[in-house]
């Protein structure tokens, strides 16, 4: 599915990655962990093609193609999708405009034509279901006066609508209370299938419980410096990070 | 000084204009042009001209219709209307000269309502036109704004103009549709006058439609004085759709007795240069006044608001929403200022400009102003200038939208809440259109009028 070769990418002159490699095959979903600053987001931000990261070294091949020159929405067409950390608020446009708009591009993408209203309305109301959202907030405008809960049960359902086969979890439980978080994880894992994967970025041990991952990883300082299975995330949330990092440097 | 060309201009002419015109407008003409001789054509020092020299925009040697020859063509036959599903009592002004139109495409208006040109007006209403032309434009006897240059300009040189009348309690529920279309083979000068008198209770709404055609470059001085009697409602809107060598200075004067509402929208689709200048008086307690603007602007063009509340009764709300898109080298300026005058107790006034330069070459220039002098009032103003918000377009285009409808997305959103105020659901739907066509380029100059084709 996904494989990061070298990949070194800075920001505003800065270099943030320094070397980071991981190979995320079908079906598996992957936890990465790490101290603030250590570079998760940067990584999820590159993988989305954010213009505000340059990278400056390295390769990353997604189903066989060179993700790094695709634009941010041919890669989201290609089945990549992030639930971002901050969802952002666009007024004006409403959430059911602008899953019109994205379900269309993508649909023009592979030749097809654009999905017909009665059954786009229908695909709105299955996957609302799956996490939960109430119907009046598809003629808000996009996470417009949502609460932070809300925001991240938004992303989910937009997931579930995109129907994506390798996405992003940069910190989707931070925020939420306990419920929300049970909300959005079982929504996630409801969607996932044999084909798809997974990048989850998350601090807490409760999203380790629900999503069971394949593996976990830990950046610190841009690199990935330790590799594992969930036992790893367990032992950080009862350790912390710094016997990883004084692992790292000795 | 470019005042000096028209004012000899007049006095070359002056029989000539006098006969195609009227008594009325003749009898302002002569302190005009003396108020015009001493003050001039205002430029960049004066106040309320200060983002665009109308000195400058007169200065070329501008033709004119001083007597008001026929028109060539036969608008009612070749236009058609760009707002389908909404049916309107349709009037032509072309260049500055009311076209009668013909009977087959007469709109029955309410009993005692009139739309007529101010020559039919001066023959058949006398006592209207007496007692209504140049009042507001020209109430410099009580708070004084100051002499408009422009405003000078237009009652001196104005031939004729069209004049709507809503008698007492009568409520005019179609719109009455006024285009304008400037049309000329030679560069000139359009003088347009329009007066809008709702009686009290009466009410009616305007849709006042600019148009360009023809290659010459045209200047355009408009007035438009609007009487809202008690409890009457005006609601004015203005579609400008010309082009870059179209220049446009209009003059709104807006009269409010007690409980009347009034709205003017103006949606600026496409212009060279646009200025607008706003008197809105609230003389009557209770009245409502809402002043709102969409512009879309790129390439070189300039838009200039300049706005102004005169709050001189107690219990009055106005409200200006201005919303701006600037791209390319355009400039976008926007001058409003709420006065509140002594005794004006119990004021509610909100004014907001927001500004968004897609371009980095885009200018936004913004100017609120209050000025108070009652204690009790509740007045706000919020100006603000941005750029792409570039997170949003990520964010978009993470989902899938391309990069180019991820931007006309997010400009459409933010000028549709000035759109969301058309209170005219067939109009409102045709103005969101018409924007998002002019922000995919599919807008040509003059849509669905054959004049320009």
């Amino acid at each position: 599915m996904l494989e990061i070769k070298d990949l070194h990418a800075q920001v505003d002159g800065k270099e943030i990655l320094r070397g980071v490699n991981l190979t995320i095959r079908d079906g598996e979903v992957h936890v990465l962990m790490g101290p603030n600053g250590s570079g998760k987001s940067t990584l999820s931000h590159v993988l989305v093609g954010n213009p505000r990261y340059e990278v400056t070294q390295g390769s990353i091949t997604f189903n066989g193609k060179d993700l790094l020159a695709l634009s941010p929405e041919d890669r989201s067409h290609e089945g990549i999708f992030m639930s971002f950390q901050a969802p952002i608020e666009i007024p004006g446009v409403s959430m059911t405009n602008f899953m019109r708009a994205a379900l269309n591009a993508k649909r023009k993408y592979f030749g097809q034509e654009p999905i017909p209203a009665g059954e786009f309305l229908k695909l709105l109301k299955e996957k609302r279901a799956l996490v939960g959202l109430d119907a009046h907030f598809m003629s808000r405008g996009v996470n417009e006066g949502f609460s932070g809960g809300e925001r991240k049960r938004n992303e989910i359902f937009q997931m579930a609508v995109l129907d994506p086969c390798f996405s992003i979890l940069d910190e989707t439980d931070s925020g939420l209370d306990v419920d929300a978080l049970r909300m959005v994880a079982e929504g996630f894992n409801r969607l996932r299938n044999e084909r798809t994967s997974a990048m989850v970025i998350t601090h807490y041990q409760r999203m380790l419980d629900y999503l069971q991952p394949d593996y976990v990883h830990v950046l610190v300082k841009g690199r990935i410096v330790r590799e594992g299975t969930k036992q790893l995330g367990y032992e950080i949330e009862e350790k912390g990070f710094d016997w990883i990092i004084n692992e790292a440097e000795a | 000084m470019s005042h000096t060309q028209y004012i000899d201009l007049y006095r070359q002419h002056r029989a000539d204009l006098e006969q195609a015109s009227t008594p009325c407008l003749n009898a302002r003409r002569e302190e005009a042009a003396r108020l015009l001789a001493a003050q001039g054509l205002p430029g960049t020092r004066c106040e309320r001209y200060k983002y665009t020299d109308a000195a400058e925009a007169f200065a070329p040697d501008f033709a004119l219709d001083i007597k008001g020859l026929s028109a060539r063509v036969n608008p009612y036959d070749t236009y058609k209307c760009a707002v389908p599903n909404l049916s309107t009592a349709l009037f032509f002004v072309l260049n500055d000269t009311p076209c009668t139109a013909p009977p087959a495409s007469r709109v029955a208006l309410p009993e005692g309502c009139v739309v007529c040109s101010l020559r039919e007006a001066a023959e058949q209403y006398p006592h209207l036109l007496e007692a209504y032309y140049g009042r507001a434009a020209g109430h410099d006897s009580g708070f004084s704004t100051g002499h408009d240059g422009v405003t000078l300009l237009n009652t001196l040189l104005a031939r004729d103009g069209m004049m709507v009348y809503v008698p007492r309690g009568v409520k005019v529920t179609t719109p009455i549709q006024i285009v304008s279309v400037a049309d000329a083979a030679v560069d000139c000068m359009g003088v347009r006058r329009l007066l809008v008198i709702a009686d009290d209770e009466a009410e009616v709404t305007l849709l006042c439609c600019e148009h360009a055609a023809g290659k010459a470059r045209f200047a355009a001085t408009q007035v438009t004085e609007a009487y809202a009697g008690r409890g009457a409602s005006i609601h004015l809107y203005g579609i400008e759709e010309t082009g870059e060598r179209y220049t446009r200075f209009h003059n709104l004067y807006t009269e409010q007795q007690a409980d009347s509402h009034v709205t003017a929208t103006t949606v600026t689709l496409t212009c060279g240069t646009s200025r607008c200048r706003i008197d809105a008086r609230l003389l009557g307690p209770g009245a409502n006044v809402s002043l709102q603007g969409a512009v879309i602007a790129d390439a070189q063009q300039h838009v200039d608001c300049n706005a102004l509340v005169e709050h001189m009764a107690p219990d009055c709300q106005s409200n200006m929403l201005y919303k701006y898109v600037l791209a390319g080298h355009s400039l976008g300026a926007f001058a409003g200022k709420v006065y509140v005058a002594p005794g004006a107790q119990r004021t509610a006034a909100q004014q907001t400009h927001a500004n968004l330069c897609a371009d980095a070459t885009a200018r936004a220039l913004s100017q609120p102003m209050l000025e108070i002098y009652a204690d009790d009032v509740k007045c706000n103003h919020g100006s603000t200038i941005g750029k792409m918000d570039e997170a949003a377009l990520l964010y978009m285009r993470q989902r899938g939208i391309p990069e180019a409808e991820a931007r006309l997305l997010l400009q459409h959103a933010f000028v549709n809440e000035v759109l969301e105020r058309v209170h005219i659901p067939h109009l409102r739907e045709r103005l969101q259109h018409l924007v998002e066509m002019r922000f995919r380029g599919e807008l040509s100059s003059c849509r669905g009028c054959r004049l320009c084709k």
